[in-house]
């Protein structure tokens, strides 16, 4: 993977040897080409990134001072609202829905004169792992057609993989931003739960939703988090201080790197094989690696599906039928009419999530499912505290096993939440979390995960950075 | 004859506006009173996809804790408002869900009636039954929810606590005061009987009309040997009477969970202490000091207690004028007058220096009552009309001149002839109508007692 990618493609803008309409009339073109076999959008904003463009050259031309993403591309998940833009979730019931707001990373990337190229496809409403359960169309795997591109951040890591588009912005709930990095061989990270605010990001699970980054290498993950993270009054979880995320400073020959047996429990032999091949580089480079066991971890995924359910049940409470969506039939009883729309609205997958999140929070059953969930995920959240007391960093597969075919596992819902076994442990943590390529299989890539502590993205960075070396 | 309320139950949850410049969770101007239809919203208080709230309203917190304290809640310092999510499909309610908190605080008490607990909540948006459309411009106005123990015994005791209730808050200043700010569901039930939920009163009048009603409608139930179902029952203001929503098998599942977007906020010792130094007397230790340094009777001074700035005048006042005839001025013939234009005194732009003038003259003597009467009505009727008015009292002075006096009742006599034979003839009450033309030409400035006296000496 060719390191410093972006950096490059930055300079060469800010010097002038490509202009930044050259740069977007590159991915335009490559769109042409490519994109009716991969699909990675929803909308693509040509005359707007065009436009765009042209301003941001005038501005290097006049030598105003530009922001840190001048001309860079960047492909929008469809779950964050750009004002004036179809903000669909992949979804019927938003369909039409063009958001009135930008989302306050949105701002944040504008301000940095970035160029928004397109809004990509996903899971209807982030819900999947593989982004096959789009309302519209399933995204494919730009290094192998016939499969998928992981999910619910497909479209994304679809566009950054396929030269879509210079970086991508995706939301990571329980690993969709880490899944596709990984299939789509590019870097993603979820950073610590508060460093971004998810203003204008359309809820999934609102205590373990965190937008991020996806990149053709670290350093352009780095400056993407830089732009759009700190402290946002308009989401309460933001922390104070500023950039969270940003700096790679920190040197790995001090570093003690944690190896969670149960990480590698039900891994691929060859997903494990070039995981460990990548730690034995970095412990050649002077770093100390420790075998630990993270017990918890066995359970994180029914804690995860419970807490995401619950939240996610309330979250989509809102889409009715009167408001948005199918409109509802008003000429009956209410209960019914909004049933009848949600009913006709929502996809499979949705529709089996909410209903599972509505009924562990009933009365009768909040108790015995959603309360316990939430006590599992504070004795989950203090493991890893305690795996952090003696490890910087804790590191594994980001996927147990390859992506798989389109259509696979569609059918098979509890093998999909069975794939995100390694991936949710950081969302019910809040730690930050990244997927870096590890290696190959053939013409798939193989991702690596690291897990830092709260705030300390830095240290995630500097072992991307060595492994790039 | 006096109601028999024996085995009456009441109690009561009442809904009030706090009173702030934003909403609850967004910067948004929460005085929808005057403002065009869908003006005043944004993303948030309008639940756009992708929105979260904002930290809690300060003043909203910081005038719910004022009655809390004045409610003598027990407060918890350290302890968090948790928001919590209440689940409900609803055309009002733009997320489906309303943000509610838990209590706030618990056993508090007013008088001899309990409360169970106080806590904040967002009002939903305006929905328009006729047309089809909602008014988001009240979505997301802070509530504080107040939860009486069933310590009511009857209608008059809810109108006494409510009296009470509203003239905290007036002197607190911490609650809207505008018609439509307030909403109280009453539950009440006879001993042994299925509790009835009367939901939607918006007036503190209404409450007490609501609750006599629904008292007769239960009692006529059980004298034609129906029983009384547990159910939700609707006030229609209008009529002044509850009708049928729906019948309450189960309670309804609303789904709490703690909301995720909203980081409790702690009720910390400063906030309470501040909230307590912004304490002003209340209107019950007023009252009671009214009555034991002014030696007036308890049930004017709860009226002339129940709004600060009637209670300040009277202070003020009563260092120049007999305090006990004051006391009996204000509860009575001003508050009469503030009473059927549904005004309070600050609002009614009578000024201080008028009411001290007419108070003392007619405490004197110097004026009569009617004319004293008659004055008021035409400074509230200039206030209300815009129009300047000054008050004179120099022509209006009581005829207490005897010989004037009855110069002008004999010249009535001599003009009304008829008057006199009808009543020679045994029509004793054609006398009053001697008395009322004396009235109307002295323009109510002779003592009607006194030109009743002189006629009947005269007329013989």
């Amino acid at each position: 993977m060719a390191t410093g990618f972006t950096k490059n493609r930055l300079e060469k803008i800010l010097s002038g040897s490509l202009s930044a309409s050259e740069n977007v009339e590159q991915h335009l073109s490559a769109i042409d080409k490519n994109e009716k076999n991969i699909r990675a959008f929803i909308d693509i904003f040509a005359d707007d990134a065009r436009k765009k463009a042209k301003e941001i050259d005038a501005k290097i031309k006049g030598r105003t001072k530009v922001g840190k993403l001048a001309g860079l591309t960047i492909a929008v998940k469809s779950n964050i609202c750009i004002s004036g833009k179809r903000a669909t979730c992949a979804s019927k019931v938003l369909e039409n829905y063009v958001a009135p707001y930008n989302a306050t990373v949105i701002e944040r990337i504008l301000a940095e004169d970035a160029i928004i190229i397109g809004a990509a496809n996903m899971d209807e409403f982030a819900a999947g792992s593989d982004c096959t359960n789009s309302a519209f169309y399933p995204t494919h795997n730009p290094l192998d057609h016939e499969r998928v591109p992981g999910g619910s951040s497909g479209g994304s890591a679809a566009a950054v993989s396929a030269g879509f588009a210079d970086l991508a912005l995706g939301s990571d709930t329980g690993g969709s931003i880490r899944c596709p990095a990984s299939f789509c061989g590019i870097v993603g990270m979820k950073s610590t739960y508060g460093t971004v605010s998810r203003y204008g990001l359309i809820d999934m699970g609102m205590s373990l939703d965190q937008i991020g980054p996806f990149a053709c290498d670290s350093s352009g993950a780095n400056l993407l988090l830089s732009a759009i993270s700190g402290k946002d009054k308009f989401d309460q979880s933001t922390y104070a201080s500023a950039e969270a995320g940003s700096g790679a400073h920190a040197d790995i020959s001090k570093f003690t790197i944690g190896i969670p047996k149960e990480f590698f429990a039900g891994a691929d032999p060859e997903v494990a094989k070039a995981v460990k091949d990548s730690i034995k580089k970095l412990e050649a480079k002077g770093a100390k690696v420790k075998e630990i066991s993270l017990p918890a971890v066995k359970y994180a995924v029914p804690i995860y599906y419970l807490t995401m359910c619950a939240e996610f049940s309330s979250a989509m409470q809102k889409y009715d039928g009167l408001r948005y969506g199918f409109p509802a039939n008003v000429n009956q009883n209410l209960v019914l009419a909004v049933s009848e729309a949600r009913e006709k609205s929502f996809g499979k997958e949705v529709k089996r999530r909410v209903l599972l999140g509505t009924y562990i929070t009933m009365k009768e059953q909040v108790d015995a499912w959603y309360t316990k969930a939430i006590d599992a995920r504070k004795a989950l959240s203090h493991e890893f505290d305690s795996a952090f007391k003696q490890c910087d960093v804790l590191i594994g597969p980001t996927m147990p096993t390859l992506p798989w075919k389109i259509g696979e596992k569609s059918n098979d819902p509890l093998q999909m939440y069975l794939s995100d076994i390694l991936t949710v442990s950081a969302n019910l943590a809040q730690i930050p979390a990244a997927s870096i390529p590890c290696g190959m299989s053939g013409k798939l890539s193989i991702g690596l995960q690291i897990h830092a502590n709260k705030l300390q993205e830095a240290k995630i960075f500097a072992i991307m950075k060595a492994l790039e070396e | 004859m006096a109601e028999d309320y024996a085995g009456v139950i009441i109690g009561l949850e009442i809904h009030l506006q706090l009173a702030t410049k934003a909403k609850l969770f967004c910067e948004c101007p929460s005085d929808y009173r005057n403002a065009e239809i869908n003006t005043q919203i944004c993303p948030i208080c309008t639940s756009q996809p992708g929105s979260k709230p904002m930290s809690l309203n300060k003043t909203a917190v910081k005038n719910l804790l004022k009655l809390v304290i004045a409610l003598n809640g027990k407060l918890d310092p350290g302890a968090p408002i948790a928001v919590q999510r209440k689940h409900y499909f609803y055309p009002d309610l733009p997320s489906n869900y309303q943000r509610t908190s838990k209590p706030i605080a618990v056993k508090g008490k007013l008088g001899k009636i309990g409360i169970w607990e106080l806590h904040i909540e967002e009002d939903p948006g305006r929905y328009d039954l006729k047309t089809g459309k909602v008014d988001y411009n009240r979505s997301g106005v802070p509530l504080v929810e107040t939860v009486t123990a069933p310590d009511f015994r009857s209608p008059e005791e809810a109108r006494e606590f409510l009296d009470e209730l509203q003239a905290i808050t007036n002197y607190l200043g911490n609650i809207r005061s505008e018609p439509g700010s307030m909403k109280v569901d009453a539950n009440i039930s006879f001993k042994g009987g299925k509790r009835v939920e009367v939901k939607n009163i918006n007036s503190f009048k209404g409450v007490y009309t609501a609750l006599k009603y629904e008292i007769v409608r239960q009692k006529n139930m059980f004298a034609s040997g129906i029983a009384v179902e547990q159910e939700t029952r609707h006030y229609d203001e209008g009529q002044g009477v509850t009708t049928g929503m729906r019948k309450k098998e189960t309670a309804e599942d609303y789904r709490y969970i703690p909301d995720p977007d909203e980081l409790p906020l702690v009720i910390t010792k400063e906030l309470i202490e501040e909230a307590k130094k912004e304490m002003p007397e209340l209107p019950r230790a007023k009252v009671e000091r009214f009555v034991k340094s002014y030696k007036i009777r308890e049930d004017s001074a709860w009226v002339v207690c129940g709004e600060l700035e009637l209670a300040n005048l009277f202070e003020k006042l009563a260092k120049e004028i007999d305090p006990q005839k004051l006391a009996f001025w204000i509860s009575g013939p001003l508050k009469k007058q503030l009473n059927y234009r549904t005004l309070f005194f600050k609002e009614s732009g009578l000024r201080e220096s008028d009411i001290k003038t007419l108070s003392s003259k007619f405490i004197a003597g110097e004026i009569t009552d009617k004319v004293m009467e008659q004055k008021l009505i035409e400074m509230l009727n200039a206030q209300a009309s815009g129009k300047h008015f000054e008050l004179k009292l120099e022509e209006v002075i009581k005829i207490s001149d005897s010989v004037e006096l009855e110069k002008i009742v004999k010249q009535a006599i001599a003009s009304n002839p008829k008057v006199v034979e009808d009543f020679k003839a045994g029509n004793d009450k054609s006398l009053n109508f001697l008395a009322g033309q004396i009235m109307k030409q002295t323009k109510g400035r002779a003592d009607a007692q006194a030109v009743m006296q002189l006629i009947r000496k005269l007329v013989q």
